[in-house]
């Protein structure tokens, strides 16, 4: 036993308790506030009032006609020309026509056999455009 | 200063520190009481394929206040988790919404793939459900979260 009384290191043999509790409510703290329930994202629409039908000059709007492979024609008011561009085109596209037409209307009409995406996607660059003034619809032939 | 503790005998043996040796434990028991407590989801997820948008925005309202409907390729549409066919939406979704006191905002979360016929009918049922307030729920751009399940 006189051995064991020459141990030159102080240093006690146990695992030092007193900060546990420390580190258990850093942890904890640390937990609460780093978890985030998830927030589902989207893109918001406003939906009309049942019944409610606001007529609209043709001039004032751009027609986007969804095709079922998701080429979008794009037709402004009254004129017969038309122009096929991809959705991500969308958003370049009426930024422009937006800046000469403040009161333009984007007409989305889609294919009923074109997949959801596509709508989405010409949803988004108008989004991503800062359009307002979205009607959806189907595109009837 | 010579009548200590205001000249009474201490009696109790107690010491007047508190113990400190169990806080470990209460902190811990509460960590842990936190993370299996805690839960993510309310709903159970429908196996769809999400839809991408780069200027999707996050819901800015309760979660108590958004009704999910979910569209499957097929045309199923499932509310609440319970399935429904498109005739009886603006039956189901109309109580509810004014349940909330027009409050409702319904989170459309249709498959990618779903033909835009449904997406349509749906919306012509929500619009007869008296709702104002819709979000096509999607993922952002680039995210792999989903990835997971």
């Amino acid at each position: 036993m006189s051995v064991l009384g020459n141990k030159k290191s102080k240093a006690s043999s146990e695992v030092p308790t007193s900060s546990m509790a420390d580190i258990a409510f850093l942890l904890l703290i640390f937990f609460l506030v780093t978890t985030t329930f998830p927030k589902d994202k989207g893109l918001a629409i406003v939906l009309p009032e049942p019944g409610e039908e606001a007529q609209v000059s043709q001039k004032n709007i751009l027609h986007l006609l969804i095709q079922s492979s998701g080429i979008v024609t794009v037709k402004r008011g009254e004129s017969q020309q038309e122009q096929q561009m991809r959705p991500q085109e969308i958003e370049g596209l009426w930024r422009q026509e937006v800046t000469s037409n403040p009161n333009l209307i984007a007409a989305v009409k889609t294919d009923p056999d074109a997949p959801y995406k596509f709508m989405v996607d010409v949803l988004d660059a108008l989004h991503s455009a800062n359009a307002e003034r979205i009607s959806l619809q189907v595109l009837e032939n | 200063m010579s009548i200590k503790g205001g000249g009474f005998e201490k009696s109790s043996k107690a010491s007047s520190e508190i113990p400190s040796s169990s806080m470990a434990d209460i902190a811990f028991l509460l960590l842990i009481f936190f993370m299996v407590t805690t839960v993510f989801q309310r709903d159970r997820d429908r196996p769809i394929e999400w839809a991408e948008a780069e200027s999707a925005q996050k819901i800015d309202e309760k979660q108590k206040n958004i009704l999910n409907i979910w569209m499957e390729r097929e045309g199923g549409v499932y509310i609440n988790d319970q399935p429904h066919t498109m005739e009886q939406a603006t039956t189901v979704v109309a109580p509810l919404y004014a349940a909330s006191e027009r409050a409702l905002v319904i989170s459309v979360r249709g498959d990618r793939e779903v033909p835009y016929r449904y997406m349509d009918q749906l919306q012509t049922a929500l619009v007869n459900a008296g709702v104002v307030r819709v979000v096509f729920a999607t993922q952002l751009e680039q995210s792999m979260q989903r990835e997971r399940r």
